[in-house]
């Protein structure tokens, strides 16, 4: 994305209104080696499997998508992002079988089973507990990397 | 996104993102950051291009290799947009009154003709694809445009949905009448260009135009709810417009 100075009117001011999190610590852990990395992608584009609830439009919640999971729907409040992209490949937002095709070539040692949504235009600070109850399952299956992709 | 980083950071994961916005990556200081020059909707690059976007993933990746933090790379590859905008937005002129509509079950009629002539091509590529992003709303295509132009007559009809209202369920029939056209359109003509997808489906085609009457009706309506999806550009694309934003005062926004 160009930087916000360089954006039309309506979205820089938007953009620019918005209220960072204050961050208060600063966190660092140190990376597995890369042939034993277990990969969960965490995606802010509120997609999720066809038949769930959709997202509200202040969603704090999450979704699970499977591994192989590939019937998805989008429930983002927002339109101001171009949706043909994943119209025409998922993998444009949610990249599975790109991560996928790098475990098989050991550029990574595995993807997770399970891999998490949640709707961007929320505020992180809402989003904290639902945050936390995806960092319990990703514990539970030796996840040692996360993915954030927005959209 | 960043403040995720940081909550899962603190919970024992290394994190890497990508971004779009520079400016609150450098504020929020995720660990690892990768910043993409690239239109929002397409953190991963390129379409259907699978060296793109695993070019996108390493270059991330990279970033798990470093000592210390935070770290802000660039990608090094842009992809490029039209005047600073990350996607298709409405021409500001672009906008009706409810007096300039005419007569909505006439237009509706045309909505439904033409949706009817791109079925045939629809149904094609959703088999060619094995997928379609068509559905969150799970109604039947044949009840998208009923369904809207009760709105642009100025009524509210009862959600069919159980557990979802009516206007949260407007906004999704009205995503998934739009995904309709484009899928259609991308699968007939081979196109990857969603300046071109919007300027063709939001001022050219009858369902756009039925979809700006809603907008019109929205932005007189007495429905608080429907008046502020309407006045946010939740309905139609204006978000990355020179604006002002129809129906309110341009200084909410710019």
């Amino acid at each position: 994305m160009v930087l916000v100075r360089d954006m039309p009117a309506v979205g820089r001011g938007f953009i620019e209104r918005l209220e960072p999190p204050d961050i208060k610590n600063f966190y660092w852990t140190k990376p597995s080696p890369k042939n034993i990395r277990k990969v969960a992608v965490i995606s802010t584009a509120a997609v999720s499997k066809r038949g769930d609830r959709p997202f509200s439009w202040l969603a704090r919640d999450h979704r699970v998508i499977g591994k192989n999971d590939r019937d998805l729907v989008m429930t983002h409040v927002a339109v101001e992002y171009d949706r043909t992209a994943w119209q025409l490949d998922l993998n444009t937002i949610l990249p599975l079988d790109r991560l996928n095709e790098m475990a098989k070539d050991n550029e990574i040692g595995s993807v997770a089973e399970k891999h998490y949504t949640f709707m961007g235009a929320a505020d992180p600070r809402d989003m904290e507990k639902s945050a936390l109850e995806v960092s319990s399952e990703m514990k539970k299956e030796a996840v040692d990397t996360v993915f954030l992709v927005p959209v | 996104m960043c403040g995720l980083a940081h909550i899962f950071e603190s919970q024992g994961f290394s994190t890497v993102l990508v971004g779009f916005v520079k400016e609150h990556i450098e504020i929020i200081k995720p660990p690892r950051a990768l910043w993409l020059n690239f239109p929002m909707g397409r953190p991963l690059g390129k379409p259907n291009n699978q060296e793109f976007q695993k070019k996108v993933i390493r270059t991330a990746f990279d970033l798990l290799e470093k000592i210390s933090g935070p770290v802000l790379d660039d990608f090094s590859e842009i992809i490029p947009v039209r005047e600073g905008r990350m996607s298709y937005a409405l021409p500001v002129s672009l906008v009706y009154k409810v007096n300039q509509l005419g007569n909505i079950d006439k237009l509706a009629e045309r909505v439904q003709r033409e949706l009817s002539n791109l079925l045939p091509d629809y149904f094609k590529a959703l088999q060619y694809l094995g997928r379609t992003t068509v559905g969150a709303s799970e109604l039947e295509i044949s009840d998208f445009v009923p369904y809207i132009s009760e709105f642009a007559k100025g009524n509210k009809p009862k959600s069919p949905r159980k557990g979802l209202p009516a206007i949260p369920l407007l906004k999704l029939v009205v995503e998934d009448l739009n995904a309709v056209y484009t899928e259609t359109r991308i699968y007939k003509d081979k196109i990857d260009d969603f300046e071109m997808l919007g300027k063709w489906f939001w001022e050219e085609t009858h369902a756009g135009k039925l979809l700006l009457a809603v907008e019109a009706v929205s932005l007189e309506s007495d429905d608080q709810v429907l008046r502020q999806i309407a006045s946010m550009s939740l309905l139609t694309p204006r978000f990355w417009s020179e604006g002002p934003l129809p129906g309110i005062s341009g200084s909410g926004w710019t």
